[in-house]
């Protein structure tokens, strides 16, 4: 499960899910990200942990909402 | 001065790691530090182990993976672990390029007042483009990660105190977030600026963050 840092959820897990698969999709398909020990992972593979919801979905689902939250924080950088 | 640097390399993470590491070795030889380098198979706990006794290093630089408790070696084998040997890393700045470790491994290093340690508290993350495997040097994808990293070192072996390399290698990730999340960017550099979020904001310097390289 995804942790939210507020209290009133905005997004749901589905909603979440989508955005970040939404976003993998258009990376090229020669990206490649590295999640330390999990490995690196193509485009595909990513989109495919995502969907079933393992470890690496729930991270990148993570890294998506820290990203989301910085907009708050980008006034002050 | 004396650096130890332990680099495995037996996976593309490992590899480029280790790879880009070398910057940080070639700044070092140029500055007149004496460099210990175990890389691949000497990357190992009894190697690495012998030498920090022999030697007393000024600063260690950790590359490979890592967990909540340690940071391994070449062959995945535990090299410094909380509860194990984590008072190895006492009397020099440690930095460890590796996920996780600081949630354990790094408050236990920093227990003692002559230890200082920056890590991650999660994963590290980066970006890469599968067509330069074989060449991690000279992948553009990559680069923005790991000169924030390497900023840590370098900012150290130019005499600065702990705290402030970190803080500048922080300001590093921010500095290629901020590039690659303008409005232009292509969907692989937003994709990237988030992983370097990610990164700057897991970074943290722990114990003595006045300790300096003299």
């Amino acid at each position: 499960m995804v942790e939210y840092k507020n209290t009133k959820k905005i997004l749901s897990d589905d909603e979440v899910r989508e955005l970040v698969m939404a976003r993998l999709s258009v990376l090229s398909k020669d990206t490649m990200i590295s999640l330390g020990s999990e490995g690196s992972f193509t485009r595909d593979e990513l989109i495919k942990s995502v969907e079933n919801g393992d470890n690496i979905g729930e991270k990148l689902a993570e890294i998506q909402l820290e990203w989301l939250r910085s907009f708050k924080e980008r006034v002050a950088v | 001065m004396k650096m130890i640097v332990t680099r495995p390399q037996y996976d593309i993470t490992t590899k480029y790691l280790s790879v880009w590491a070398g910057e940080v070795i070639n700044f070092a030889k140029e500055k007149g530090i004496e460099v210990f380098d175990l890389i691949k198979e000497k990357a190992n706990k009894n190697d690495f182990t012998g030498r920090i006794k022999k030697l007393k290093p000024d600063v260690i630089f950790l590359n490979g993976h890592g967990n909540d408790d340690c940071v391994t070696s070449h062959d995945e084998e535990k090299l410094v672990e909380a509860g194990d040997n984590h008072d190895i890393l006492r009397g020099a700045i440690t930095y460890a390029l590796s996920c996780n470790s600081r949630k354990i491994l790094g408050p236990k290093v920093a227990e003692n007042n002559e230890a200082t340690y920056i890590g991650y508290k999660d994963k590290f993350i980066f970006v890469a483009d599968s067509n330069y495997s074989t060449r991690p040097q000279d992948d553009p994808r990559a680069k923005p990660f790991m000169e924030a990293s390497n900023q840590v070192m370098i900012s150290l072996l130019k005499g600065n105190k702990a705290g402030e390399a970190s803080e500048k290698s922080k300001n590093k990730f921010k500095e290629h977030f901020m590039k690659l999340s303008s409005s232009q960017a292509d969907p692989d550099s937003l994709q990237a600026a988030q992983c370097l979020w990610w990164n700057m904001r897991n970074q943290v310097c722990l114990g003595d963050l006045d300790a300096e390289l003299k």
